[in-house]
């Protein structure tokens, strides 16, 4: 762009638009400004009344052990769903993350654990992996028109099958104590991977609110058409959104095989259904144009929490996935009846 | 009121321009003229192929053929971001804003202003309070004073649509191409935005102004294209043009209802 000096408007006539006045009105434009934040502190309200029913139900809930534990079992999944948010506000979806950790824990075990190269190689490898997968993911819904909902499905299988392939069908194990600091590292009894996974969540938090790339995101998501009459590439956007979303895919790869302290095509596999229910339940909108990362994170930690508390209450773990979808379930049918709601006022 | 004009040099034309949808031929070996501080009225019947010819003019299509010529020269397959850069601004019939995005970021779209260091610039950070700022600035000067941090979703349709026209106003400084600008406004707004377009004009914009609404064409334009069934059919000086005629060109035939003149 030559030039981002507009230049001075032709004179004003008299002030013609109508301006919005009155109590309903003055109401309206406060909650449609700050919808967001009162979503998010719905989400919030919801984590208290969990937390505060499991610490009646149990007395080692709400302990500082079991609270660094729940940050820990977020740790990956919720690394996983700060990418899945960013691709969903694009409008588009990733269903192959979970594999993708896989993918990522096996490509670090062969270089690492079969093949002696340093650790830095394999995690680069690793990495390079995940974020070609989703570059082929984003090609393929930008250039050949196919729905991200299909090619990430279709990644789903092939690096999934990639990383058996990698692995023999084997978990390869025994990365050695310096890559266990990982996904195991604790300063004064904090996990460090919950570290990893706040820095990732507060880069993609400033990426989707301050930079150019994150409105650009946002606009593509909102209204793809608009956003291409302005020049922006949405096939183009919703293409980095996926290779982000390889990245977190690839780091929560390694933590978890860190802690697992080996690669296989079946870790991780667990994991999108949580991913997807965390952000569902942080308020990003499966439509796109909507939705913010902290959302996301306090998601993530309500599921933990109830996963946490199930346990400590003796509930079979079969349970904790049906009430994991049953938290999808009811995240978005409140999300229909605030819009139902909203749209009655106006 | 184009007496006043001085109308300048040809910075658009556009030659031979055709564009098919599949079997449907939206655009046939179409030439056009847009010339400084000129306004030209584009009309035509639903389907005549405007819409189709401003989104080649603005670089979101790409005509089939045809060659589009910018202050005479040829930069060969136009696209949206290159048309902005140049100067040439347009609001389209279905507005192009994001409806979940704020005034300001709809105003701003892909031309953001950044910190002015280094490092800020390489992230492409967002000055957002100064776009804030000068969003507010530019739409107040244009007589629409909106709060700027309110998402469009939260607008009116004429509130919208002065956003769309507005947004253009502000940015064009070289072109503006108007696709029915008044459809959602009210009188006393589509009376704003003619005036709008006749002090673009007189600021040497050259302007493409389309619209159904014989009365606002024949007000505000200095010259008319007509289109039918994605051909040109008229060109005519809008001094010497009459409603008659002009609705004559848009439909081809004469439409008289019990002997009186159809045309508005």
């Amino acid at each position: 762009m030559t030039d981002t000096t507009p230049q001075t408007p032709p004179s004003a006539g008299p002030a013609l638009t109508e301006r919005p006045e009155g109590v309903l009105n003055l109401l309206r434009a406060g909650l449609n400004r700050a919808s967001g934040s009162v979503r998010a502190l719905g989400t919030l309200a919801a984590l208290g009344l969990i937390w505060l029913y499991f610490s009646l139900e149990s007395q080692y809930f709400f302990t500082t052990a079991n609270i660094w534990n729940i940050l820990l079992q977020s740790a990956n999944v919720g690394i996983i769903a700060a990418g899945l948010t960013v691709v969903m506000i694009a409008a588009e979806i990733d269903l192959s993350i979970g594999s993708l950790e896989a993918l990522s824990g096996s490509v670090a075990a062969v270089v690492i654990i079969q093949h002696g190269y340093s650790i830095w190689l394999g995690i680069a490898a690793a990495l390079g992996a995940t974020v070609l997968a989703g570059m082929v993911s984003g090609l393929i819904t930008w250039k050949l028109k196919v729905v991200s909902f299909i090619s990430t499905l279709a990644m789903l299988g092939i690096a999934q099958g990639v990383a058996f392939l990698l692995t023999n069908g084997h978990a390869i194990a025994g990365f050695g104590s310096t890559y266990a600091q990982i996904g195991t590292s604790t300063i004064d009894g904090f996990p460090g991977a919950v570290i990893i996974a706040a820095g990732a969540f507060l880069v993609l938090h400033l990426m989707l609110t301050r930079t150019k790339l994150g409105l650009q995101i946002y606009a593509v998501g909102g209204n793809a058409e608009a956003a291409a009459y302005a020049g922006i590439n949405p096939g183009r956007v919703k293409l980095i959104a996926l290779m982000i979303s390889g990245f977190t895919g690839g780091i929560a790869g390694l933590i978890l095989s860190s802690r697992l302290d080996a690669g296989n095509g079946l870790f991780g596999a667990g994991d999108l259904l949580q991913a997807v229910a965390a952000v569902v339940i942080g308020g990003t909108s499966l439509f796109g144009g909507v939705g913010n990362v902290i959302g996301t994170a306090i998601g993530v930690v309500i599921i933990a929490s109830i996963n946490d508390g199930l346990i400590l209450m003796n509930v079979p773990d079969f349970w904790q996935q049906i009430v994991v979808g049953v938290l999808i379930i009811a995240a978005m049918v409140v999300d229909q009846l605030a819009k139902a709601a909203r749209l009655t006022v106006r | 009121m184009s007496e006043q004009t001085q109308i300048g040099d040809v910075v658009l034309e556009a030659r031979g321009i055709s564009k098919a949808y599949g079997a449907v031929q939206a655009l046939d070996n179409v030439d056009i003229e847009l010339r400084r501080g000129e306004v030209l009225g584009l009309v035509g019947d639903n389907g005549a192929g405007k819409t189709t010819l401003v989104k080649c003019l603005s670089g979101v299509f790409r005509p089939d053929s045809g060659t589009i010529l910018i202050d005479g020269n040829d930069y060969g397959d136009l696209t949206a971001e290159f048309a902005r850069s140049l100067g040439i601004e347009t609001v389209y019939q279905n507005l192009s804003l994001v409806d979940t995005l704020d005034v300001m970021q709809n105003f701003f779209l892909n031309r953001e202003l950044f910190y002015n260091n280094p490092p800020a610039r390489a992230l492409r950070w967002l000055n957002r309070r100064r776009m804030y700022k000068v969003t507010e600035e530019h739409l107040r000067a244009l007589g629409l004073p909106v709060d700027a941090r309110r998402p469009v979703s939260a607008l009116s349709g004429g509130q919208r649509q002065m956003i769309a026209v507005g947004r253009a106003i502000t940015w064009g400084r070289h072109i503006v191409m108007l696709d029915e600008p008044a459809a959602a406004l009210g009188v006393r707004q589509s009376i704003q935005v003619l005036r709008f377009v006749r002090t673009m004009a007189e600021r040497g914009v050259a302007v493409l102004f389309i619209s159904h609404n014989m009365q606002h064409v024949l007000q505000v334009t200095d010259r008319i294209v007509v289109l039918r069934h994605g051909a040109h059919v008229g060109n005519l000086r809008t001094a010497d043009a009459t409603a008659q005629q002009i609705v004559t060109l848009i439909t081809g035939s004469e439409l008289v209802i019990a002997g009186q003149d159809f045309a508005v």
